[in-house]
């Protein structure tokens, strides 16, 4: 007895038990998953449901961009800051009015009570980073304060109450380059504030306490929250919405399709049993692994969906058309399922495959996504096996008495005189008289595609995942016609030999937290008494204790490259430049802080706004910047040995392709002026981050491709035993792919992360279709000997199952399209569209392929053993030395070259086994036999 | 001047570690301990002079260290008009900056800047006090002494060792923090801790860390804090002071205190 009839049986004999350890299983899974989700603290042992929304973990945290972005960070004291923008259009002045600056006023000065207990944070100093909040009352202003003095004073000490004074504030502010275009628009109109968090996870609450805050607020000001950790948590909501809603739609749209199949509820229910169990215990593993809910991992339920219910489509349509014909129960499940076995593990094996490929990526989400896809279709398949024929018995046998197709056999022959029948009739004689046509048009097609493809644009902006008239994509907007850009890159420069680590000395154990640990406990924790500070040596009984004198180690010191006037005037070249590329809104750098300080020290006239000439003015012109309400600004811009520097680079969007052309013109302008002390350059923030995960995803969707592609390749040919068939089944795909993307290319719309996806994950689901057309084909030929005489009914019963599989999944992922975020409308929308066109190509074109290879689909003396055919089996072996070959580069990070000698080697090594396996004894009587 | 020569009587005695509370069971009055913690940190002498290294360190525990001479007089005998004259030695490329303050009790003090590199002499105007010393954890106020009117003072506890004072601002927009609290040595009255609240928490703390007898050319001892240290919680950064070369009543000349010396320092008082 044959495995899968074994288990049929199981599944027939003892239906409880299947039932009941399913069920038990989904329990087990789900409440693993859901107990320590709604109580954490009694399952401390257990992965709760943990959302990651943060694009930076696209990238694995222990990439090397992100450590360096990570480490600089730190080194210049930077944190992912909420921007509240303050936009005033009625007004001749702007925002620079009493009324808006006295709610601005207002508005900082509670935006720097949210950190500690007002936010909800035990540690006082978690929240709104007060030191660093960027505000009109909280920054300094240097000017001129008449002859001979300069003025150091807040920008703005309290809200002015007269028209003049309202104006002089903004003038002021015009005059310092480091807040124009970023504190305040060039217009006047609108004013951005800043507040740094001590950590992201703490948007959401400051957020929430701004809108709050700002509800309470009348008049003719319009607010804006925006900045990158708004958006996550944004997203992170979002996504549950797409959850909620999407993936219980797909549960609707596949239920009500089935209904117009079947027209019997109580079977179509055991499909959905199968896609809710298979979900659940996908998800519940997810969460039980300790995995995050990221964007990728959100859509695993609404992929697992329509994916787990195909097929069980092809058992209870299989059931249909036979039952009448034994009304047995049991022996129609037996006979169905022994006609669907294979089939149906080379189809999920197949879609697990296309899935599983994405491990090969090296985006940890789009890996995470692809493996728990895989897994649940393999799932999904195991149930299916188990559960449909147990289900079936637990149906009395007179509730199925008018089931199926009574008065019919489900033989091909009868006549089908349906509009989807008759229109497939249509097309199978087309196919048949005008093969040649369809395939020259199928190279046409191909080659306009390949065309296409070359031109596709390669750029993603996490900003436009959300939909145009979203309040973030509305505030992008507006605040980036404002000001000089909203989205911050940083170019970091140094002398050589320095590195992160040299600049983070001891930074695993703050010295300064270390100097206030001791006092912090000490101090009042309510109003109690407080711990009385000791006295110190020399007063009270010790006896007194003097220091060791200091000394100043300045032969250690290494030179102080950035305070290098020359060096200064080279990084102010740099930042003219980067203006060029029409993507830089603004820069800042330590030069524009010098040259201010210079201009407002000497007399406050323009010819003094520069560079001064030499190291030593440099230094006092920082000395007297450093004199102010924020000493702490300058190591922002710069390390205290003056040996780094952050550029900051304000762009207008948040598009890949501008960061590109700006990093393009940073090396440029390296390659073209040398600079004049030995610099290194290197960019951190997350505008980077997100172009090299982005080159990483398009490179490592080429390999995923590849690697489904062979190993879906590798499979066809073991299930034909032959490559040509192989070869045949991966044509439609192929075709439909290249389409596809050719069509990406022609209507310009960018290649982003969900396209990229696409690629692999279709290939595994869309080969399904020439799976079933191929087997159908040849069982149908070995019964009528010729195409001539089959070909009309493969395009019956077949082609109308193929048709059925194509509706139920392109239907079934349309939910997609009500989701709130724009990826996941798109992979919507191209899935749809990837399963219709592939659908169609193996209905059109691979009939025309048959009918024109025919002779050597179908050749006289077959071989049915994989081994007794060289060619078959040399091919078989190459596609899985070059699998093996593309999963050894992406895992272990060996150079193709070395892969490549390898293979070499290995191909040689199976040709020859190749060509004694078919030599062999057994081969040849297997031959003469024949 | 009884008073104060019987504290420092006691302070001699203490030093020697003979006896303690003995004389420190009389509680003076709040002002009285206002006026002599703000006598004995800034007003010992009629003159004096120091160099001090000044260690600054961020919450990343990256330093700098700055090196300075400092010059004071005071300019009437009630504790309040002073001059100063601040000299940096290190780093080499602020060599020969000078900063000079005439301090004034109840107006805005008068400063003048120095940058040699600049050849620039200016005068400053600020809005506040509240600035930072030379980018250092100090603020310009720490430095130069806060007028003892700007604030009320309360006696709110008196230990072992200290007399405990809480200071509320009278003008609140000019400073940051909402009150300030002042531990003040019960023997020789030096304030050796201060913690700076601001919403219901402590964010800066000023500590003394060393004191050292300084005996003036007369003989007379003047208690000195030697070392001092400003913690600034929120950020994580630390400065220390180390005083070094403590003199008193040197002999200095209100003419050192002028526009014409900032081009040409006094070196004699600079060593």
């Amino acid at each position: 007895m044959k495995l899968s009839e074994s288990v049929t049986r199981i599944s027939l004999d003892r239906p409880r038990m299947i039932a009941v350890g399913i069920l038990a299983l989904c329990v087990v899974i789900g409440l693993t998953a859901l107990l320590p989700s709604v109580w954490p603290a009694s399952f401390p042992a257990l992965n709760g449901v943990r959302v990651d929304t943060d694009p930076e973990n696209m990238l694995s945290s222990t990439e090397a961009v992100r450590v360096f972005h990570d480490d600089m960070k730190r080194v210049f004291s930077l944190n992912d800051i909420v921007v509240l923008g303050v936009v005033n259009e009625s007004d001749p002045e702007g925002v620079f009015n009493p009324e808006s600056l006295r709610k601005i006023y207002d508005l900082t000065q509670y935006a720097l009570t949210l950190h500690g207990d007002v936010i909800g944070q035990e540690d006082p100093q978690a929240g709104v980073i007060r030191a660093d909040v960027l505000a009109p009352s909280t920054v300094d202003n240097i000017e001129q304060g008449g002859p001979g003095v300069v003025r150091f004073e807040w920008l703005m000490a309290s809200p002015p109450t007269s028209e003049a004074d309202a104006v002089a504030v903004r003038d002021k502010a015009r005059r310092i380059p480091f807040l124009d275009g970023t504190l305040l628009s060039e217009s006047g109109k609108a004013l951005c504030l800043y507040l740094p968090l001590t950590s992201k996870d703490l948007s959401y609450s400051v957020y929430m306490k701004l809108r709050e805050k700002i509800a309470g607020m009348e008049g003719e000001e319009r607010f804006f929250i925006t900045g990158l950790p708004v958006a996550n948590d944004t997203f992170g909501h979002q996504m549950f919405v797409q959850m909620a809603i999407s993936a219980p739609m797909a549960m609707v749209v596949i239920f009500l399709l089935m209904l117009l199949f079947f027209r019997k509820l109580v079977l179509i229910v055991s499909p959905m049993i199968i896609a809710m169990a298979a979900v659940i215990c996908t998800m519940g593993l997810l969460v039980a692994t300790g995995n995050t809910i990221h964007i990728m991992s959100s859509m695993i339920p609404i992929f697992i969906m329509p994916i787990a219910v195909l097929d069980s489509i092809h058992i209870l349509s299989e059931f249909f058309d036979r039952y009448q014909q034994t009304r047995d129960r049991r022996k129609t499940m037996l006979s169905v399922m022994e006609s669907l076995s294979a089939p149906m593990l080379y189809t999920s094996l197949t879609s697990s495959a296309g899935f599983a490929s994405l491990a090969l990526t090296p985006i940890p989400p789009v890996q995470i996504f692809g493996l728990f896809v895989a897994f649940g279709i393999m799932l999904a398949w195991f149930f299916t096996i188990t559960f449909i024929p147990a289900y079936v018995m637990f149906i009395p046998e007179k509730r199925l008495e008018n089931f199926g197709m009574a008065d019919m056999s489900a033989e091909e022959g009868r006549e089908d005189r349906s509009l989807v029948g008759r229109f497939l009739h249509l097309m199978g004689y087309f196919t048949f008289r005008h093969a040649k046509s369809v395939v020259v048009l199928s190279v046409v097609v191909l080659v306009l595609s390949v065309v296409g493809m070359g031109r596709i644009r390669i750029n993603d902006n996490p900003t436009n995942w959300f939909k145009y008239s979203h309040p973030i994509r509305v505030a992008d907007r507006v605040l980036n016609e404002h000001f000089g850009g909203t989205y911050m890159a940083y170019l970091v420069l140094r002398a050589p030999g320095e590195t992160a680590a040299s600049a983070l000395r001891g930074v695993e154990e703050p010295a300064g937290a270390s100097l206030t640990a001791p006092a912090v406990p000490a101090l009042p924790a309510g109003l109690g008494g407080p711990a009385e500070p000791t006295l110190p040596a020399g007063l009270g009984g010790s006896t007194s204790v003097l220091a060791p004198e200091i000394v100043v180690e300045a032969a250690s010191m290494k030179e102080e490259v950035f305070k290098d006037p020359a060096v200064l005037r080279y990084m102010r070249g740099l930042q003219e430049h980067l203006l060029t590329t029409g993507v830089v809104g603004k820069s800042n750098s330590l030069a524009d802080i010098v040259k201010t300080v210079h201009r407002e020290l000497i007399d406050g006239t323009e010819e003094n706004f520069r560079i001064p000439d030499s190291a030593a003015a440099v230094a006092q012109c920082l000395m007297q910047y450093q004199s102010s309400h924020r000493p702490d600004d300058l190591w922002h811009m710069v390390t205290p040995d003056y040996r780094q520097t952050s550029l900051w680079v304000q762009l207008r969007s948040g598009n890949n392709t501008d960061m590109t052309r700006v990093v393009q013109a940073v090396e440029d302008y390296f390659a073209e002026n040398p600079p004049p002390k030995d610099l290194e350059h290197q960019w951190f923030g997350l505008s980077y981050i997100n172009v090299v995960w982005q080159q990483k995803m398009v490179a490592g969707m080429l390999q995923a491709f590849l690697g489904s592609f062979l190993v879906v390749l590798l499979m066809m040919i073991i299930l034909f035993r032959s490559a040509l068939w192989g070869f045949l089944s991966m044509i439609p795909l192929t075709l439909t792919i290249a389409l596809i993307y050719g069509v990406v290319g022609f209507i310009g719309k960018d290649y982003d992360m969900p396209v990229a996806v696409l690629s692999s994950l279709t290939l595994g689901l869309a080969v399904d279709f020439a799976i079933h057309f191929l087997v159908r084909t040849r069982a149908l030929y070995e019964k009528y000997g010729s195409w001539d005489a089959c070909h009309d009914h493969v395009f019956g019963e077949p082609a109308r199952a193929i048709t059925r599989n194509v509706v139920v999944i392109a239907v079934g992922f349309t939910p997609l399209l009500l989701a709130p975020l724009l990826p996941y409308v798109t992979v919507g929308v191209f899935l749809a569209a990837i399963l219709f066109v592939s659908g169609l190509a193996t209905l059109l074109l691979l009939p025309s392929l048959i009918r024109l290879l025919e002779p050597y689909l179908f050749p006289a003396t077959a071989q049915c053993a994989l081994g007794c055919r060289f060619s078959t089996s040399f091919i078989a072996g190459v596609v899985a030395i070059a699998l093996v070959a593309v999963n050894i580069h992406q895992f272990l990070e060996v150079s193709w070259s070395h892969i490549g000698i390898g293979s070499l080697v290995l191909v040689v090594i199976v040709a020859v086994m190749s060509f004694i396996i078919s030599r062999r004894a057994s081969c040849n009587t297997d031959a003469t036999s024949q | 001047m009884n008073r104060k020569k019987l504290s420092i009587l006691v302070g001699v005695v203490g030093a020697l570690g003979l006896l303690m509370p003995v004389f420190a069971q009389e509680v003076p009055s709040v002002d009285e301990i206002v006026r002599k913690a703000n006598h004995m940190a800034y007003y010992q002498g009629q003159d004096g002079r120091a160099r001090v290294t000044m260690t600054v360190k961020d919450k990343q525990g990256r330093t700098r260290t700055k090196a300075f001479s400092i010059l004071r007089m005071d300019t009437d005998d009630q504790d309040r008009e002073q001059k100063f004259y601040v000299y940096f030695h290190e780093p080499s490329d602020e060599r020969g900056t000078v900063f000079m303050v005439h301090k004034h009790v109840g107006k805005d003090d008068d400063r003048w800047l120095y940058l040699p590199a600049l050849d620039l002499v200016k005068q400053i105007a600020a809005s506040d006090e509240r600035t930072s010393f030379v980018g250092s954890n100090f603020f310009y106020e720490d430095v130069s002494g806060r007028g003892v009117d700007e604030d009320t003072h309360e006696l709110v506890e008196t230990t072992a060792t200290a007399y405990v004072l809480k200071n509320t601002p009278k003008d609140t927009s000019a400073v940051e923090f909402d009150s300030y609290t002042m531990y003040v040595d019960k023997n020789f009255f030096i304030p050796f801790e201060i913690r700076f609240e601001k919403g219901g928490t402590v964010y800066r703390i000023a500590k003394v860390l060393g004191v050292k007898d300084v005996t003036g050319p007369d003989g007379t001892v003047y208690k000195t804090v030697t070392k001092s240290q400003m913690i600034d919680v929120e950020s994580g950064g630390s400065t220390q002071l180390d005083y070094s070369t403590v003199e008193y009543d040197v002999g200095l000349t209100e003419e050192l205190f002028t526009e014409r010396y900032l081009r040409k320092p006094p070196q004699e008082y600079l060593k």
